[in-house]
């Protein structure tokens, strides 16, 4: 059998072969098409295929993700929407949550809609919490609202109507007659997206996933006729945000679950080695040129948010995404953070980046300021010959030449200065890292960290310290890890319903029927079987009075009251530490997770080269920080094989980045070709 | 010790300073996380009515939770008051908690919980937590009566106790909280929370003094209050000198409609500012009166609204700020004087800064907004014998316009921050009420210019309950926001009961007012003050607010003088009649409530 995985990013196009037989994965990288993505990915798979690596008709799976919804959406290129709402509602997407994170700004403002107030049009009709109908939907209003829509040209109408969490009738009737009314308009009703409340949250949901859906629908279209031109059998897959796939056709209706499907790439790829190390938990990290990114597989699933918030920073609201998103934190700390002075004259690195034009001083592109991948460079850790295979040669005088500002304001050399850049920019990242462990309740200690990107295997060693991690697991091709995620991750959905109940019988009953309920839809929508399916059920519960719930995972056959209060109390416990066993405990959502059990690839070792593993004879000078500079062993990734083993202080290289192994650590390549760096003892 | 460090005056390297400082602001984000996850009340999760902060031993603040800028600045007086009474007598594992509004406190309804923290059994500094408490007891429900004449009428008043000993949560402090309080599951919950916030500041104040020593860390605190002082004053150094005043309104105090009127002088000498708040009107023996406490977190959130908005907030910052009002004034109350809504002066006062400041720093301040948290409660019988409710929100309002654009619509008012409104379908799961409406407030308009105030925001609610009842205090309900070089005055908040039969009864603040099922509640609140005159906003502008609904025909005809001014009709500047200076209100504006001439 074999795989195919392409993962289309802001500027490269990654794609990633994998041959079951062989045990070979192949990569191939190209310049990103942005005007039509399919191009690009169509160059990447015409090289595997001119490298006689590629031959679609022998291509099981070929998975689809990138940046494509994101960037539609952040450019604001979608396509002009209207909004239906019930009567008295139309001015929640505008109104939206009304908060002021940027609480001294008095010139602060709430994010711009994505529908202007004249395309916002109501309709009488009226759910109550309960989901019992208090007024009919006014099937005449529509009227006004197809009209309106011709007459503005709109290509999309999203529908939200109050409480249709709770029953969505009135929601399909209303996309029902719109959809024949307006041929050719893609239509999206709340309740197709999000059966969970919060009026605001749904509509903005799905007034994103409406702006879209025709611009994904397109690129989906152009891309599988491609495909299947070239001899690619269906049915394509594409990556979503939850970390898992879902098929082209699921993918048209539901384009903004496909928003961070990038990095749940990443996640899923490192969810997938815990399960080979039999690691249920794992913590990821993937450090790019701009940002880095952390997140937390837990019990062998990754970590999903219902509170994702596109375009939030510490200022800005941002909008809200009501759908499982990988819960990922992301910095402003990469390969090209630029270091500076604030006004209070204290160091800092981030969130401005030298991105990749001009680029780091060290590219020598014109980069004139400092940054992290200098400051790499500067210590030893990246040569100036060696870096990228060679393909770019690294200028060392440009790179001193911008550390110096850096050193002469803090009065000291500019290997010192460059050390100081790299400390300020993983205390950034140890942040990050505590966030998502140590803030939602897990201890470092038990973790094992998988890192990727061009920077993560880098920085990982020392990150890896600092948190008292129990070992580093550096995968091959760390530089297209997203990809390589895709490639081993399975079809999956999430499915949520919200119902608040106490936590009492009541419940119990309630979420047996909405637990089968959910998977009989999971199951048509797999058109499988139960037995081919995995589920995980997980409640969402919380002392009453309480807003903010706790997940417990359980199964509804085995469910009492008992052992269902039990698990809320250790679990609240563990993320907050307290519990409060007299108090009543209430029932808020029910949570299913499907997973479609097939095939996934499973890593072989490389082939070991003749002259494999032998200790290294060559040697750079590298400034560890606190370890002092010392003399390192330096050794290629692709001439070690399964049974290597070395001490720190070590570098690994490879094309795509380089692995730092301090002094007092080892590194061993298992039987899968993974780099695992440990702490002696 | 490098060169750069000596001349930063400092024993830590510049590379430390900036690591422990990101580390204490991820401590306070996290205690700020655990606080409002684990939390019983509303007002703390969905309004985030609360704040978590680090102090030095002598009570600086040295990093504080972004939450709401009513705590800017309370808590080094509430950590000194501790220290006063305990000092000494402090050991590890002892938690401390008042409520006190007039030793730094705000109102009785806010309760701090501080815990000294020590590195082994040597004192490093202070976590504390404030988080406003659903009900402490007193006359009403919610423990905020609008006609309370004294704090006695305003629930249980802790003035500093020791609520835990060697980690042990004391019994009798305990019983005393659960008799006093209405909902004493909800507040032992919030007392919980606040525990463990704290709590969690220690232990990570500990793991910083291990690995880097306590040494560095208070160096560090040193170092981070002296920077922000640096930078305060070069900013206070930049502006004119000179004396600024304004006066305003306070519109009711809750037992009486009268107006209240208070004034402001601020001298900005060198790199020092005065704010002169004397001459204000005396405590009313109503609950719209704030202490000091309060008063000074009003000034520092204009402060550094001016200097430095974005950048972390600690005591440093204030060190060039003198406050001066005489005992007695609505803003500077003393005991027995009720503080329940100080919310309502503190954001008055602050108004005043905002006011007086706003023209010599037009890229920081906007026109004036509705500013007042116009905070509702509904209280009353769960049906079926599910005991009692009590549902509070606050209401987001209009901004004024500023000097570059429009108005911010519907956003939380200048006393809060990262404040949340009530989703309409959380709150009918959980409370017999039912929202029909929430909308903005485009019939009251706002303030015309050449740029626009934002809109309020209507909310209107059908009642469901039985026996239920309504209490609120909302100010500017007389006096408008304030226009701003030419730009027109905004319009006012109120609220509309309207039974089943059409009565309609306007209220502002008020007491206690009875619902019944069926009756409507209609919420509103204002727009925003314009900014520039009106016959300056391009008529293309006028055209697109027209097309949106957000102002009629008519409206831009009086407020703007553009004539037909519907989509698609062509016009120029001389299609503008001269614009008719006319407002509708229901209300009249009282004589000198609108802008003051003093400034």
């Amino acid at each position: 059998m074999s795989y195919l995985a392409t993962d289309v990013g802001g500027t490269f196009t990654d794609l990633v072969h994998y041959d079951t037989d062989s045990g070979r994965i192949s990569v191939a990288k190209t310049l990103t098409t942005p005007d039509d993505p399919s191009r690009g990915v169509l160059n990447a798979i015409t090289i595997g295929q001119e490298q006689g690596v590629i031959s679609p008709d022998r291509i099981d799976r070929l998975v689809h993700g990138g940046t494509t919804v994101i960037n539609a959406i952040t450019e604001r290129k979608g396509v002009k929407t209207a909004l239906v709402t019930t009567a008295g509602f139309r001015d929640v997407l505008e109104i939206g949550r009304g908060n002021r994170p940027d609480l001294y700004n008095l010139h602060a403002t709430s994010p711009a809609p994505f529908v202007p107030r004249r395309l916002r049009l109501e309709v009488r009709e009226r759910m109550d919490t309960r989901g019992n109908v208090l007024a009919a939907l006014e099937l005449s209003d529509l009227d006004a609202v197809v009209a309106a829509c011709l007459r503005e040209g709109v290509a999309a109408v999203a529908i939200a109507f109050l409480n249709s969490y709770a029953n969505p009738l009135h929601e399909e009737a209303c996309a029902n007659a719109l959809r024949a009314r307006l041929p050719g308009v893609a239509v999206t009703a709340s309740h197709e997206i999000s059966r969970q409340w919060r009026e605001y949250e749904r509509t903005s949901t799905t007034v994103l996933n409406a702006y879209v859906m025709p611009v994904v629908d397109r690129y989906f279209d152009r891309l599988e006729t491609a495909l299947a031109s070239r001899g690619f059998r269906r049915p394509f897959f594409a990556m979503q945000s939850n970390g898992g796939m879902a098929s082209f056709e699921w993918a048209r209706l539901h384009p903004l679950s496909l928003i961070e499907s990038g990095p749940a790439g990443g996640v899923s790829g490192a969810a997938a080695i815990g399960e080979w190390l039999d690691e249920p938990d794992v913590l990821y990290l993937d450090i790019g040129g701009t940002t880095a990114k952390c997140g937390v597989v837990h019990a062998g699933m990754p970590r999903l948010t219902t509170e994702y918030r596109l375009e939030r920073t510490r200022t800005r609201p941002g909008y809200p995404v009501q759908m499982p998103v990988v819960d990922i934190v992301e910095i402003g700390a990469g390969g090209g953070s630029i270091a500076w002075f604030d006004d209070g004259g204290a160091l800092r690195v981030g969130p401005g980046s030298a991105g990749a034009s001009p680029g780091p001083a060290c590219y020598g592109f014109g980069g004139v300021e400092p940054t992290v991948t200098d400051a790499k460079l500067i210590t030893g850790v990246l040569d100036a010959a060696t870096f990228a295979d060679g393909s770019l040669r690294l200028d060392q005088n440009a790179a001193v030449r911008a550390m110096e500002s850096i050193a002469t304001r803090l009065g000291t050399t500019v290997g010192a200065a460059a050390n100081a850049v790299i400390r300020i920019a993983e205390a950034n990242m140890l942040n990050a890292l505590k966030l998502v462990t140590i803030q939602r309740g897990h201890d470092p200690r038990d973790l094992t960290l998988v890192a990727s990107g061009g920077g993560g295997p880098m920085h990982a060693a020392r990150l890896a310290r600092e948190l008292g991690v129990r070992r580093v697991v550096i995968p091959p091709y760390p530089g297209v890890f997203s990809a390589w995620g895709m490639l081993v991750s399975a079809p999956r959905r999430d499915l949520k319903r919200t119902r608040l109940q106490a936590a009492g019988a009541e419940a119990i009953t309630m979420g047996r029927a909405m637990f089968a309920d959910m998977r009989h839809e999971a199951a048509e929508y797999f058109g499988a079987g139960p037995e081919d399916l995995r589920h995980v059920h997980a409640v969402e519960m919380r002392y009453r009075g309480q807003e903010h719930t706790v997940s417990v995972t359980c199964h509804p056959d085995e469910w009492n009251e008992h052992a269902l209060l039990a698990a809320f109390h250790e679990a609240h416990e563990q993320s907050y530490t307290f519990r409060l066993e007299s108090a009543a405990a209430e029932v808020v959502s029910f949570h299913l997770r499907a997973e479609l059990i097939t095939p996934r690839p499973t890593l072989v070792a490389p082939d070991a080269a003749p002259e494999a593993n032998t200790p290294s004879a060559r040697t750079r000078s590298v400034d560890h920080g606190a370890a002092g500079r010392q003399a390192s062993a330096l050794y290629q990734r692709k001439s070690l094989a399964p049974g290597f083993r070395a001490l720190g202080p070590a570098l690994i290289e490879e094309p795509s980045s380089t692995t730092v192994v301090l002094p007092g650590q080892s590194v061993t390549m298992d039987s899968r070709g993974l780099l695992v760096i440990e702490e002696q003892e | 010790m490098k060169a750069s460090d000596v001349a930063r005056g400092s024993a830590v390297d510049a590379v430390t300073h900036e690591i422990l400082q990101g580390k204490l602001l991820a401590i306070v984000d996290e205690m700020g996380i655990v606080l409002a996850r684990c939390s019983m009340s509303p007002v703390v999760y969905e309004v985030l009515d609360f704040a978590c902060g680090i102090c030095k031993l002598d009570g600086d603040l040295i990093a504080q939770t972004n939450g709401i800028t009513l705590f800017t600045g309370t808590f080094a007086n509430q950590v000194r008051a501790m220290h006063e009474r305990f000092g000494p007598g402090m050991a590890p594992g002892d938690v401390f908690m008042t409520n006190d509004p007039y030793q730094g406190g705000t109102h009785g309804c806010d309760f701090a919980v501080v815990r000294p923290m020590y590195d082994g059994v040597v004192p490093v500094g202070y976590a504390i937590t404030v988080a406003h408490w659903l009900d402490v007891g007193g006359a009403v429900p919610g423990s905020l009566p609008a006609d309370a004449t004294t704090m006695f009428q305003e629930g249980l008043r802790l003035p500093g106790v020791r609520v835990m000993r060697e980690d042990r949560l004391l019994p009798d402090i305990v019983a005393i909280i659960r008799e006093n309080v209405r909902l004493p599951e909800l507040a032992l919950g919030d007392l919980n929370a606040q525990l463990a916030a704290a709590r969690i500041a220690e232990r990570r104040i500990q793991e910083i003094c291990a690995k880097y020593g306590r040494a560095t860390l208070t160096t560090v605190f040193d170092d981070i209050l002296a920077s922000s002082e640096r930078q305060a004053r070069a900013a206070v150094l930049a502006l004119p000198d000179g004396r600024y005043s304004a006066s305003d309104f306070i519109d009711g105090d809750g037992r009486s409609d009268d107006l209240i009127p208070v004034n402001l002088v601020v001298t900005i000498a060198g790199d020092t500012m005065t704010f002169d708040y004397t001459g204000s009107a005396p405590a009313r023996a109503a609950p719209i009166n704030c202490s000091r406490g309060a008063l000074h977190s009003a000034v520092k959130t204009i402060f550094k609204a001016m200097v430095a908005p974005q950048a972390p907030s600690n005591d440093g910052w204030f060190r060039p700020v003198r406050v001066i009002v005489p005992d007695g004034t609505v803003f500077s109350a003393v005991k027995p004087s009720p503080t329940g809504w100080y919310y309502e002066g503190s954001a008055q006062a602050s108004e005043l800064a905002w006011k007086a400041l706003a023209p010599i720093a037009p890229e920081r301040f906007s026109a004036g907004s509705y500013t007042s948290l116009c905070a509702t409660y509904f209280c009353g019988e769960l049906p079926d014998g599910g005991g009692q409710f009590v549902h509070i929100e606050p209401q987001h309002g209009g901004w004024g316009a500023t000097a570059h654009r429009d108005g911010a619509n519907a956003l939380i008012a200048v006393t809060d921050g990262d404040t949340f409104n009530y989703p309409a379908e959380l709150l009918e799961a959980k409370f017999p009420l039912r929202i029909v409406r929430h909308a903005l407030n485009v019939e009251d308009g706002s303030g015309a210019g050449r740029w626009r105030g934002g809109f309020g925001v209507v909310r209107e609610y059908e009642v469901l309950a039985e026996a239920s009842y309504l209490y609120a205090s909302y100010g500017r309900s007389r006096t408008r926001p304030w226009g701003l070089d030419g730009g027109r005055d905004g319009s006012l908040n109120y609220i509309e009961v309207i039974r089943p039969d059409g009565t309609t009864t306007r209220l502002a603040r008020t007491a206690h007012h009875a619902l019944h099922p069926g009756d409507r509640v209609r919420l509103v609140t204002g727009g925003g003050g314009g900014w520039g005159s009106p016959e300056q906003r391009p008529p293309a502008q006028i055209r697109e607010d027209i097309a949106d609904g957000y102002v009629d025909v008519a409206a831009a005809e009086r407020e703007y003088g553009l004539a037909a001014a519907t989509p698609g009709h062509k016009t120029g500047p001389q299609e503008r009649k001269p614009a008719i200076n006319a407002r509708i209100s229901l209300i009249p504006s009282p004589p000198g409530g609108r802008r003051e001439q003093a400034r």
